[in-house]
């Protein structure tokens, strides 16, 4: 009887101890967004920062949008995300040091192969507006699955919508997003929106990147792919160690150079060739790519 | 239903090989979830003892409010506990947020209220004769305490587990407080998510699996460890 | 002659529940060594009494002292004192583990050294019959055994008082004699002070040294057992102790020690002869007790100076014994054996003579309040 209780009383306080004291290893905390997370790219990445700077690299998998806001609140040390605009916002709102570009790929419009909207050749914004006008007369057909979320995607969505002649607010209030069908909101992550697209027999827009990742599962094929309104870059961006001082600004700015550097360029540049065939990114280090 | 299948196949052999990420990744979610449910244990039987023998005002308003936090949406423990220790909150020096600690802080505000709550249930479950008997036997105070939850004990144990199963399979403190690192505060639960969202629902439902698995065993150790009796 | 140190001792003690009053200004005071039965019909608070002299509950109002120092209301002093003492409820309230861990928790709680409790509880196992039961989980004992280990928990703390209460009340004939046995032979060998409530007078007689009758929140007579059984101070105490003829009467004549009582209102009713000083004019009851009284055939001629003629109404089986009941102008009941019930040919309508002597009736003043 005694026994049993001492030796539960160890355990336990073994356990407690275990949790509590579990060294807290200066670590470098980084917000992501979900499509380049879900690429395997952050996996593939981390081990060479951990060795060549000798600290941990947290990686959170969040959106854009959530990631952004941990920026602003000092919650991690740095942002890589993919939203030019609201980048340079937090930016000029002193949340970030600078935006530095490092890689991009294209957002393509994906949908089913026989193209029930015909609009494969199009320029995406022109797509766009062929699928609303179109979607609202037979919106069982035309069915679009918008990330609905809070992304970086969902963001470029937006812009193109609004490059089309469309304020956001038009799409979601047309006979199109009404319908059963139709303009559809998803609000989870890539990869899960493809799915359901693929379930729907729907178009959606998604980074090249995860849409490589999922093809396997998929019978969704690129309908629209060249335009400069598909660009997709990703940015890191250090927060502002000013605004918050237990942030690891020195380790940002490594993070920043890593990202950036002639090696790992490179390895940025060819990832996903053993996988896919193709690169997922191209590296565009410190230079707005396209311009 | 393939996938249930191909899932319940990946669970066993993932189980029977051992997978490194797997057990590193179950033994970490023990950790915390242990930790949380002792730490919350031991907030939660002396005080459960306190409330359940002290007569005061309030009471059984005290008793409601406990009760009602039973159900509090772990999403809401977690963006609670995220705003206080947000860098950007009040406790924002101690610098612990998206660590296990935190997600210890996180969790004991999740399932105290639980193990509260039914630890007070089952000491009323005690016959007041009994510990009367006890009194007149010459039990002090504290001593009464031990008895009665002595006498509950099978009750009090379901609590315990009760907080810990919570402790176990939430997500929106995982997720929320801890961030779901690889390697530092990933949980089963938080693994299975990742694995739902990148559409492997293949390793999800094997994760989930796992899990149920890990379940089983506690509570069989457990009760078995209840059952026997001293001499 | 000095008297022994008072153990417990209670000044004008008040308890109520609420709005009512269920102990009315006790005074009692008992002696180190002393057996005291407290009897008195089920809820008239001696429970209530036990559950106060144990510290387990605050009175009302009142004082109590124990071992000759008063009672505080709370704290280790109070704890200290409770712990001279062990209450056995009349249902034994065993917990939930082995007989053995029964037995020990009290003295665990005392900060026994556990070699010691572990002779300690044997031996007392052995005492109560209980050895090789150590083992056994109380929860699976019959009720004559759970109440021997409750019995065992208690007098293992070798208290200073014993307080119990109706211990034999749910237990069969064979089990109530031997609890009965040891608590007789406890109460002999250790001159532990004992406080027993009961509603079974013959258990207050048989194991007590003094007995305090309660009624209705009220001590109306404590005395030693011969007193309280023949000479019962009221009305209720003596239905109480068993006299079931209660008649009401009147002294209309009393001479060297021989009250004449009249029953009845009617002026010409019966009289009865009783050893009593009550003086003429005093309304009175006159009790006698049904098994002092002997029936005899309606022409047998009888030398007591109470006897009565008159026809059995009813006849019922009591134990060994016949009830009989009889109406000679006043109601008589009366307890013969079985086989003289049936040499007599008693049963309802037959005539018979009821006889008893002046020293079986008990005079007792009738209460103005009734």
């Amino acid at each position: 009887m005694k026994t049993r209780v001492i030796v539960l009383a160890v355990i336990a306080i073994a356990v407690i101890v275990s949790v509590i004291a579990t060294p807290r290893v200066p670590a470098l905390k980084i917000a992501t967004t979900s499509s380049l997370y879900d690429t395997g790219l952050w996996a593939h990445l981390e081990p060479l920062f951990e060795e060549q700077h000798g600290v941990k690299l947290h990686v959170f998998r969040v959106g854009t949008g959530i990631a952004l806001d941990h920026g602003k609140r000092g919650d991690v040390d740095a942002v890589v995300i993919h939203d030019r605009t609201r980048e340079e916002e937090f930016v000029a709102g002193g949340y970030g040091v600078e935006r530095v570009p490092f890689a991009y790929n294209y957002f393509m419009i994906v949908g089913p192969e026989d193209d029930p909207a015909g609009i494969a050749g199009l320029k995406p914004e022109d797509a766009f507006r062929k699928l609303l006008e179109d979607g609202a007369q037979d919106p069982d057909r035309i069915v679009f699955i918008s990330r609905g979320d809070d992304s970086g995607t969902h963001a470029k969505e937006k812009a193109i919508w609004q490059a089309a002649g469309f304020a956001y607010h038009e799409v979601q209030e047309s006979s199109w997003s009404k319908a059963r069908d139709g303009y559809v909101k998803a609000a989870r992550g890539m990869g899960p929106t493809l799915l359901m697209a693929n379930e729907k027999g729907a178009y959606t827009l998604t980074d090249n990147g995860t849409f490589l990742a999922y093809k396997g599962n998929l019978e969704l094929v690129p309908i629209v792919e060249t335009g400069a309104m598909l660009l997709n870059e990703y940015s890191v961006i250090a927060v502002n160690p000013d605004r918050h001082p237990g942030t690891n600004a020195e380790m940002a700015g490594n993070l920043v150079e890593f990202l950036t550097s002639p090696d790992i360029q490179d390895i940025i540049g060819s990832y996903g060739v053993d996988e896919y065939g193709v690169p997922l990114f191209s590296p565009c280090a410190g230079a707005e790519p396209g311009e | 239903m393939t996938e249930i299948w191909q899932g319940l196949i990946r669970a066993v052999q993932l189980l029977v090989s051992f997978d490194a990420e797997v057990v590193e990744i179950a033994a970490r979610t023990l950790r915390i979830a242990g930790t949380s449910s002792l730490l919350a244990a031991i907030i939660s039987l002396p005080l459960g003892t306190l409330i359940h023998f002290r007569q005061f005002r309030g009471k059984g308003a005290l008793i409601n409010i406990v009760q009602t936090l039973y159900f509090l949406p772990t999403v809401i423990v977690g963006l609670f506990v995220f705003v206080l220790l947000s860098r950007a909150g009040p406790l924002g020096e101690l610098g612990i947020l998206f660590t296990p600690q935190a997600m210890v802080v996180g969790q004991m505000v999740l399932i105290t209220p639980i193990m509260l709550g039914m630890t007070i249930s089952a000491l009323s479950g005690v016959r007041k004769e009994l510990l009367e008997t006890a009194t007149s036997l010459g039990a002090s105070g504290s001593q009464l305490g031990l008895l009665v939850l002595r006498e509950a004990r099978y009750a009090v144990l379901a609590a315990l587990l009760l907080g810990f199963g919570r402790a176990l399979s939430e997500l929106g403190v995982a997720m929320m407080v801890g961030g779901n690192i690889d390697g530092y505060t990933r949980m089963m639960t938080g693994a299975i998510w990742l694995a739902t969202q990148r559409g492997d629902l293949e390793l999800a439902l094997a994760l989930g699996i796992i899990l149920l698995f890990l379940a089983l065993v506690i509570s069989i150790v457990l009760n078995r460890l209840q059952q026997r009796r001293p001499q | 002659m000095s008297r022994p140190p008072s153990m417990i001792r209670i000044t004008a003690l008040t308890h109520r529940y609420g709005d009512r009053e269920v102990l009315k200004g006790l005074d009692l005071s008992i002696s180190r060594g002393e057996t005291f039965a407290l009897i008195g019909p089920t809820g008239a608070g001696k429970t209530t009494l036990l559950r106060i002299i144990d510290l387990l509950e605050m009175p009302s109002s009142g004082e109590i002292c124990f071992d000759d120092r008063p009672v505080p209301g709370s704290g280790k002093q109070r704890l200290q004192m409770r712990r001279r003492m062990s209450l056995i409820h009349q249902k034994p309230q065993l917990f939930d583990s082995s007989v053995y861990d029964n037995v020990a928790c009290g003295l665990r709680w005392r900060g026994n050294k556990e070699t010691e409790t572990v002779r300690k509880v044997g031996s007392i196992l052995e005492t109560v019959g209980l050895d090789r039961y150590e083992g056994r989980d109380a929860r699976t004992l019959s009720g004559g055994e759970a109440q021997r280990v409750a019995l065992a928990r208690a007098l293992v703390l070798e208290p200073e008082v014993l307080l119990l209460d109706e211990p034999t009340a749910n237990l069969d004939p064979v089990s109530t004699s031997r609890i009965e046995r040891l608590i007789r032979s406890i109460a002999r060998q250790r001159s532990t002070t004992m406080i027993m409530a009961t509603h079974d007078m013959s258990q207050g007689q048989y194991l007590a040294d003094r007995i305090g009758v309660l009624i209705d929140g009220r001590l109306v007579q404590t005395g030693n057992s011969t007193e309280v059984f023949r000479s019962p101070r009221s009305e209720e105490v003596a239905g109480f102790v068993g006299m079931e003829n209660i008649i009401e009467g009147k002294v209309v004549a009393s001479a060297e020690g021989i009250a004449t009582v009249k029953t009845g209102s009617d002026p010409d009713g019966t009289t009865i002869q009783a050893v009593s000083d009550q003086p003429v004019g005093r309304e009175v009851h006159a009790c006698v007790r049904p098994e002092d009284i002997t029936l005899a055939p309606a022409t047998h001629r009888s030398s007591a100076r109470n006897s009565f003629r008159g026809t059995v109404t009813g006849v019922a089986s009591s134990g060994p014994l016949s009830r009989v009941e009889v109406d000679c102008g006043f109601a008589l009941v009366a307890l013969v054996t079985r086989l003289s019930t049936e040499e007599l040919g008693l049963e309802e309508g037959a005539a018979v003579v009821a006889d008893f002597k002046a020293t079986a009736v008990h005079v007792i003043e009738r209460s103005a309040h009734r």
